[in-house]
Order: C-alpha cells, then sequence, then structure tokens
C-alpha cells in the first residue's frame, strides 16, 4: 500500500422509494491502490449510512458488488481506483444497467437468478467441462474426477452493457445464453431448445460488450455463438435422426 | 423478468435469421456481378434512358435484376423485422408488423417485376 | 418489492446508439443498425424513383440531370460506403457465428473498417473525377 493519498470527489447516484434520481457528492482521500468498492463503503461508513449497496466476498468470486463506474461495468471490489482515475478526478458510481433499481446502487438481479436456474447452470462444474483460463485450484470430486467452481459469477455485468437488453426483458441475455452452454456443452436437448428461440441465442447482434466486461473469464459472446452453432446440429440431428 | 412468452413462442427465429445471412452472402454475389457489369455498359455507367432500355434487353440481366431485387428486399424487411423485435412487442403488435412487412415485400416485389418487365418490353 | 427506473425499456432505443463508455463490437453493432435504416430508405426510395423510367426518355433522362447535381452524388457515395460497411459486418457476424472466431472479431473488425475505408475511396475518386 502506498502512503499517498490523492483528493477524489466521488459523484453518486441516489435514488430512494418514488422519488427520481440524483446524484449526490462526496470529497473523499483516498489511496489509488485501494479499490473502488472501499471507497463506496467509506462513504457509507463516514459520510451517509442512507447509501443502499451490495457487496460480500470483496474477492471477485460472489459478483455482488457490480456497478458502472465512470459508465463502464466493473466489479468494484477489483477495481482499483488508479486504474479509473488520478489526484483530483471526479469518479461517477451508478447501478448496473437494465436491472431495475431498487435503492441507489442496489439493483433487482432476481431475473438472472433465476434464468440461471431455468438453463440449468451449474455452479460446480467437471474441469473437463470447463478448463480453466486462470490459476485455480481444482478439487478432487468423489468420483475422482477434477472438479471447480463456474467461471460465471452472476455479477451481472454483461447484461447491464448489452445493447439488447437495453429495450427488451424479454432477452435472455449473455450471461443466462453463457449459462445454457455450460449446461448443454455435453448434450441438453431441452436447453438447446429453450434458447432457441428469437429471444435466445438468435437475438444477438454480435456487439460482444458482454465479453468486454466481464471480470471473469466467461467470454459470453463467444459462448452464444458456440450455443449457436449447438442448436443448429441438434436441429440438424433431429431431422436425420433423433436429438440425443 | 425473462417473461414467459418467450419460452411460449420460440418463433421460427433460427429459420428467419438463416435466411437473413444467406439472402446477405447473395446480396454480396448479386452486388457484384451487377457492379462488373454495369461497367461493361455505355461509358461505364447508365447514363441515358436508352441506356438502360439496352440493358435490360437482356434477358440474363433480368433475371438478375429481378433476382437481386427480391433477396434485397426481403433482407431488408427481415432485417427491419429484427429491430423492431429489439423493442420487445407484444404478441399482437407483432402479428400486425409481419402482416405489415409482407405486405410492403410483396408490393415492392411485384412492382419491381412488373418495372423491369416494362422496361425490357420497350426493346422488343 | 417495488422497483425504479433502470428498466429495459423500448424507449431506450436511443441508447443503441450511444458509444460512449463501450468498445469497439458496440461500434459496428452502431454502424450495422445505422448503415441498414440507411440503405432500406434508399432502397424504397430507389424502387419509387425508377418508376421514372417508365414514364419514357424526357422523364427519366430530365431525372438523371438532377443525379448529377453534387448533393445527390454525396448522396450516391455514401449508399455505396454503407452498403460495402455492411456487407463486411455481415460478413464478421457470420463468421463469428460458424467458426471459433469470436477472440479476433475486433482484428475482423478493424480489417473491414480498413477494407470500406480504402472501397470508399476508389469508388469516391472514381465518382467525382468522371
Amino acid at each position: 500500500m502506498s502512503t499517498q493519498k490523492w483528493k477524489v470527489t466521488f459523484k453518486v447516484h441516489r435514488q430512494k422509494a418514488n422519488n427520481s434520481p440524483n446524484y449526490d457528492e462526496y470529497k473523499l482521500e483516498v489511496d489509488p491502490e485501494e479499490y473502488v468498492l472501499d471507497a463506496v463503503e467509506r462513504i457509507w461508513a463516514f459520510h451517509d449510512r442512507s447509501l443502499t449497496f451490495a457487496h460480500a466476498c470483496h474477492h471477485s468470486t460472489c459478483g455482488a458488488c457490480g456497478m458502472r463506474v465512470n459508465g463502464v461495468e466493473k466489479l468494484t471490489c477489483i477495481t482499483f481506483i488508479h486504474e479509473i482515475a488520478k489526484n483530483g478526478s471526479t469518479i461517477k458510481i451508478e447501478p448496473l444497467r437494465n436491472f431495475p433499481v431498487i435503492s441507489d446502487l442496489v439493483v433487482d438481479m432476481s431475473t438472472l437468478y433465476s434464468g440461471m436456474e431455468m438453463v440449468g447452470q451449474r455452479p460446480i462444474v467437471p474441469l473437463s467441462e470447463e478448463p480453466a483460463t486462470s490459476d485455480i485450484k481444482p478439487v478432487k470430486a468423489k468420483d475422482g474426477d477434477y472438479i471447480r467452481l463456474s467461471d460465471c459469477i452472476e455479477c451481472g455485468l454483461c447484461i447491464s452493457a448489452c445493447p439488447v437488453a437495453t429495450t427488451t426483458s424479454g432477452y435472455f441475455g449473455p450471461a443466462i445464453l453463457a449459462g445454457a452452454r455450460q449446461a448443454s456443452i455435453n448434450g441438453g436437448a431441452e436447453t438447446l431448445k429453450l434458447v432457441d428461440c428469437a429471444d435466445g441465442v438468435w437475438r444477438c447482434h454480435s456487439a460482444y460488450e458482454c465479453t468486454e466486461v466481464c471480470p471473469s473469464f466467461v467470454e459470453p459472446g463467444k459462448k452464444i455463438m458456440q450455443l449457436r452453432r449447438a442448436v443448429l446440429r441438434s436441429r440438424i440431428k433431429s431431422l436425420f435422426g433423433s436429438r440425443n | 423478468m425473462i417473461e414467459t412468452k418467450s419460452i411460449q413462442k420460440p418463433d421460427e427465429a433460427a429459420g428467419l435469421w438463416l435466411l437473413k445471412v444467406l439472402l446477405g452472402v447473395l446480396i454480396i454475389i448479386i452486388l457484384t456481378i451487377h457492379l462488373i457489369v454495369n461497367h461493361f455498359i455505355g461509358e461505364g455507367a447508365l447514363l441515358t434512358w436508352q441506356d438502360v432500355v439496352d440493358y435490360f434487353a437482356n434477358p440474363w440481366i433480368v433475371f438478375m435484376e429481378i433476382t437481386f431485387l427480391v433477396v434485397v428486399v426481403s433482407h431488408s424487411l427481415i432485417g427491419m423485422r429484427s429491430i423492431i423485435l429489439d423493442l420487445n412487442p407484444s404478441k399482437g403488435t407483432m402479428k400486425i408488423v409481419d402482416w405489415v412487412l409482407s405486405i410492403i415485400g410483396v408490393v415492392s416485389t411485384v412492382y419491381g417485376i412488373w418495372l423491369a418487365l416494362k422496361i425490357a418490353s420497350f426493346s422488343v | 418489492m417495488t422497483t425504479y427506473t433502470n428498466k429495459p425499456s423500448p424507449s431506450n432505443w436511443l441508447k443503441w446508439f450511444d458509444p460512449r463508455h463501450r468498445d469497439t463490437g458496440t461500434w459496428a453493432f452502431i454502424l450495422n443498425r445505422i448503415t441498414a435504416l440507411g440503405l432500406t430508405f434508399y432502397l424504397f426510395l430507389h424502387l419509387i424513383i425508377l418508376s421514372q423510367l417508365a414514364q419514357g426518355p424526357d422523364a427519366y433522362d430530365s431525372f438523371l440531370e438532377l443525379a448529377k447535381t453534387p448533393i445527390i452524388v454525396i448522396g450516391e457515395l455514401l449508399v455505396i460506403v454503407a452498403a460495402i460497411y455492411h456487407g463486411l459486418n455481415g460478413i464478421r457476424i457470420g463468421l463469428t457465428t460458424f467458426s471459433e472466431t469470436s477472440n479476433i472479431q475486433k482484428t475482423v473488425f478493424y480489417f473491414f473498417i480498413l477494407i470500406t475505408v480504402i472501397g470508399s475511396l476508389i469508388f469516391g475518386i472514381r465518382m467525382f473525377t468522371a
């Protein structure tokens, strides 16, 4: 931790009950090596106890602290202040897009969670089905195979960044489609049928913002394309025989 | 909410999407032919009414242009439909949209074919 | 639980065209949508104008005089640029859907922008020095 202190202004989105949203400003002295979430927490602790924000693990595993920082979706527990600001800057903090706001920086992500359940995304997967893109420690399951926690932490950044999700709540969205891909990677004709619709895999317009903002190596854009190919293969198979 | 309607109405989304892509590929091919063939007429452009009539005297040209018309109109309308779908219309609205787009498609195609054949007839 | 604002809504359609804070792929999406709308408008305009042809040489040739004015020539060039870009991004979409190339989608986009610029220059120079 450096001993340097920066003076940074935080413009935080506030919204309570039925009032229109507004921005409150807080001038903080921060260590540039701190995370944006640390600053938000300090605002809550020492400036305004009515500030509502979501956070839990503080190490990019739970997916709770997703917010828009200067307009870009970030997992605030792993976003260094020096990454997105300088001494004297203003940092704008807003809730994720495309989810209804409950209060201040907290959004209702229940559609994401229920969507994941609907497509059968598994929080724990065999290592063979989801190769590690980072340095992780797989664990041996009872049957001897290696298992790991799935990359997706259900933070919702991808849905916030998706242009299609901005205008329609019907679209499954990148997180859920990536989850469907994970669920159906070794078959899963039912899942494939579920996403083979206008609001599923065919709604994506290849903006790849989801992949850009994902903090957890999921690459949802790529997964959607893989899912499209799996859907087509399944359709062709069913044309010439039975679906697997 | 991932509204349950999206599970209830699978839509022939895959079919239309694939058709859009296929039509797109055809457009690229036919457009290239169209540009090359135009280049060999007159001074490299159809600059007078007579040029156009002479151009359409060739039945292969008529065939190519009519195919081009059908392919472009279809691709364009399927594309417009996609954009409208992004706005989360209700089932009822979408039925109307589908009707309107289909009518526009049929009318443009019939009109275009009529026009092509009419121009071709000027040189008979 | 009651929630407010920030929900997905068709009224957010203007946000489709806002590239701020977004990356390369969004540019591809925005340009694709704008060229799609522009080309569609041009298509139907073109079909209507061509009805002049059926009215004989006087109607058509006098219209062609109008077509030589700089504004129309610029308009035509824009149509060509739009068609080149839209076709190439279409290829990018087909490519990333049917093959495992999502990881190079940005590079593909930049390359196609280069081709669009080169193509536009070629057509532009030809059209303005004819």
